[in-house]
């Protein structure tokens, strides 16, 4: 589907000078007694009509040129398999850290990079998936909303590689990543990636919210858990009883509260890039639904083709001329 | 710029005027006849004693010579927008000359027809032995610019004389030819020798490569041409196709069509006419 328009329509008026080729050959003719002697010739008559349509074309070119010809901005419906993709990331400056707990050296990536990585990858794989991304430390950061441009997303996550701010609001975090869901149609799996390092108390307020808007928007949550050494994981039952509170392992807390949702949630714990790498290849299987979705195709200038085609065939006819003979 | 040409007449004038072409008149001439009873020619001194006496009704007989007579010229000239290409104007206008001084040279008359989408009056010139009015006709034209077709041919017997004349049809024949042939057949009735004016200029100096545009001369139209050594064959085979198809047509009328090519001489026409008249 093309629709084409013009910046300055009253220009098009130029193109009646397209017709003139029609009228007038631009030959210096010779005066010749008797045209009718002259025997017919289908390989002059083809050039002639050629050498018409170039003038034509030429001028056509430059007033449509002139006229600012572009390609409207469009909207292509599109059926794929894959998901509507919101990645939350954790800024918090954990992040920056390895696996190990340490601060990154040459041999260990920190964790922030192996996931940007994995991400980058993973982006890479799900081409008709509508991926958004969002972020929070302190407070969530609007990063990208939900596109279909994968550049637009890399670069996004690439992003990240700037030095990561201080605390872990993770409800905020996933308070935003719901909202890019509404005003979307609700077509394939709708998915947010958490991935984090650590894990913070989530308010009685805040529960409620997110329990409302995870039922409202159908979305399912996947929760990458990036552990470090040697702290608590998201599996781990606490060994004293009074460290069984939301305050002293928000891990776990956290993750019962996900469990009882009553959306579909799945948690991963990767304590090393590979067990990430796993996780991601995990979802990747997973989520391959079915999925309608619009791509935005944006306005194309096409001016400097029309000036390019006017250009090569004033240069056609330019190299004509000088073939020209006269008596 | 006294060119003479030397044209003479392989039949008989009806002219009752003393010339010098050979005449139906009898009278002063060097060309036995026939014998003549004394009292239809009444001339003693031109008694044939033998022939009298071997008549069985023995009258007198007198010898009878045939008279040299007058014979009109015409030049019936083309002067359609193709006879303007080149030099044919100035040839037409040589010839036109050298015809008069010619005609006026034997003593006969001259008459000047031109033709262009019809007759016109001024381009009338009708028999005459006046210099002055040729010469005023030639700068006349000599000014003019040749424009229209030829169609006014057709009528132009309509303004010869009724006996028989010699008519010079000057053209370069660049029409259909069943017009030529309903031009020669109003002709019939006279002499016509036809001088086919060509230019070797616009069929055989025409480039190899190049494209070329073409303007008709007569009626405007365009054509462009993309010249390459195979159409300029083409376009030399068709000019030799169309001569032959016109000496077919002069030669079908009884004339054989002059055509002068490489530039105007009035010793090719008089060679011609010489050849014409064995």
């Amino acid at each position: 589907m093309m629709s084409l328009a013009v910046d300055t329509p009253w220009a098009l008026t130029g193109l009646l000078l397209a017709l003139l080729p029609l009228f007038n050959n631009g030959m210096r003719s010779s005066p010749a007694p008797w045209l009718t002697l002259i025997p017919g010739d289908t390989l002059s008559v083809f050039i002639v009509c050629c050498l018409r349509l170039c003038g034509v074309a030429a001028i056509a070119g430059l007033v449509l040129g002139m006229a600012g010809l572009h390609r409207t901005e469009q909207s292509r419906e599109r059926i794929g398999h894959g998901a509507h993709i919101v990645l939350l990331l954790d800024r918090s400056s954990s992040m920056d850290d390895t696996f190990a707990g340490r601060a990154p050296n040459g041999s260990d990536e920190s964790k922030a990079t192996a996931a940007r990585r994995l991400l980058t990858d993973f982006v890479k794989q799900r081409q008709n998936d509508l991926i958004g991304v969002a972020e929070y430390s302190t407070s969530p950061l609007f990063v990208m909303p939900l596109t279909e441009n994968k550049n637009a997303v890399q670069a996004a996550i690439a992003a990240t590689a700037t030095p990561a701010l201080g605390f872990t609001h993770v409800s905020k975090g996933l308070g935003m990543a719901l909202s890019f869901f509404q005003q979307q149609p609700v077509t394939g799996s709708r998915i947010v990636l958490l991935v984090s390092d650590g894990a913070a108390a989530i308010d009685h307020d805040s529960e409620q919210k997110l329990r409302f808007w995870f039922k409202q928007q159908q979305v399912r949550l996947y929760w990458i858990f990036l552990r470090t050494a040697n702290s608590p994981g998201i599996f781990d039952q606490p060994e004293d009883s009074r460290d069984d509170n939301a305050g002293a392992m928000p891990e776990l807390y956290l993750h019962q509260f996900f469990l009882g949702l009553g959306s579909p949630y799945q948690a991963y714990e990767a304590e090393s890039p590979d067990a990430l790498k796993q996780a991601i290849a995990d979802i990747n299987q997973l989520e391959n639904l079915p999925m309608h979705y619009v791509e935005r195709i944006p306005k194309q200038d096409l001016s400097a083709a029309c000036y390019s085609v006017a250009a090569f065939l004033l240069l056609v006819l330019l190299g004509v001329k000088f073939c020209e003979v006269e008596r | 710029m006294t060119e003479t040409l030397h044209y003479r007449l392989p039949w008989q004038s009806s002219s009752v005027y003393p010339g010098a072409h050979p005449g139906q008149m009898i009278g002063a001439g060097q060309l036995f006849k026939r014998h003549e009873p004394l009292i239809a020619s009444p001339d003693p001194r031109r008694i044939d004693l033998r022939a009298s006496v071997l008549d069985p009704f023995s009258s007198y007989r007198v010898r009878v010579y045939q008279q040299q007579s007058t014979v009109n010229v015409y030049v019936l000239a083309d002067m359609s927008a193709s006879m303007g290409y080149a030099d044919k104007q100035q040839t037409l206008i040589r010839f036109l000359l050298a015809a008069a001084n010619s005609a006026f040279d034997y003593g006969d008359k001259f008459g000047f027809i031109g033709c262009t989408e019809r007759i016109e009056h001024r381009w009338l010139l009708p028999a005459c032995r006046h210099m002055g009015s040729v010469s005023a006709l030639t700068k006349q034209l000599e000014r003019l610019s040749f424009s229209g077709s030829a169609n006014g041919l057709q009528n132009a017997a309509a303004y010869l004389p009724a006996e028989r004349s010699l008519v010079f049809l000057l053209s370069d024949c660049h029409f259909p030819l069943p017009q030529l042939r309903a031009v020669l057949g109003s002709l019939q009735g006279h002499d016509v020798i036809p001088l086919v004016l060509w230019n070797q200029h616009e069929y055989a100096a025409l480039p190899n490569w190049g494209l070329i545009s073409f303007q008709d001369m007569e009626n405007n139209a365009t054509r462009m041409l993309f010249m390459r050594p195979a159409l300029r064959q083409k376009i030399m085979d068709a000019y030799r196709q169309r001569q032959h198809d016109l000496k077919h047509i002069f030669r079908a009328f009884g004339s054989e069509p002059l055509f002068i090519t490489e530039g105007y001489s009035t010793q090719t026409i008089n060679r011609y006419l010489q050849q014409r008249a064995v």
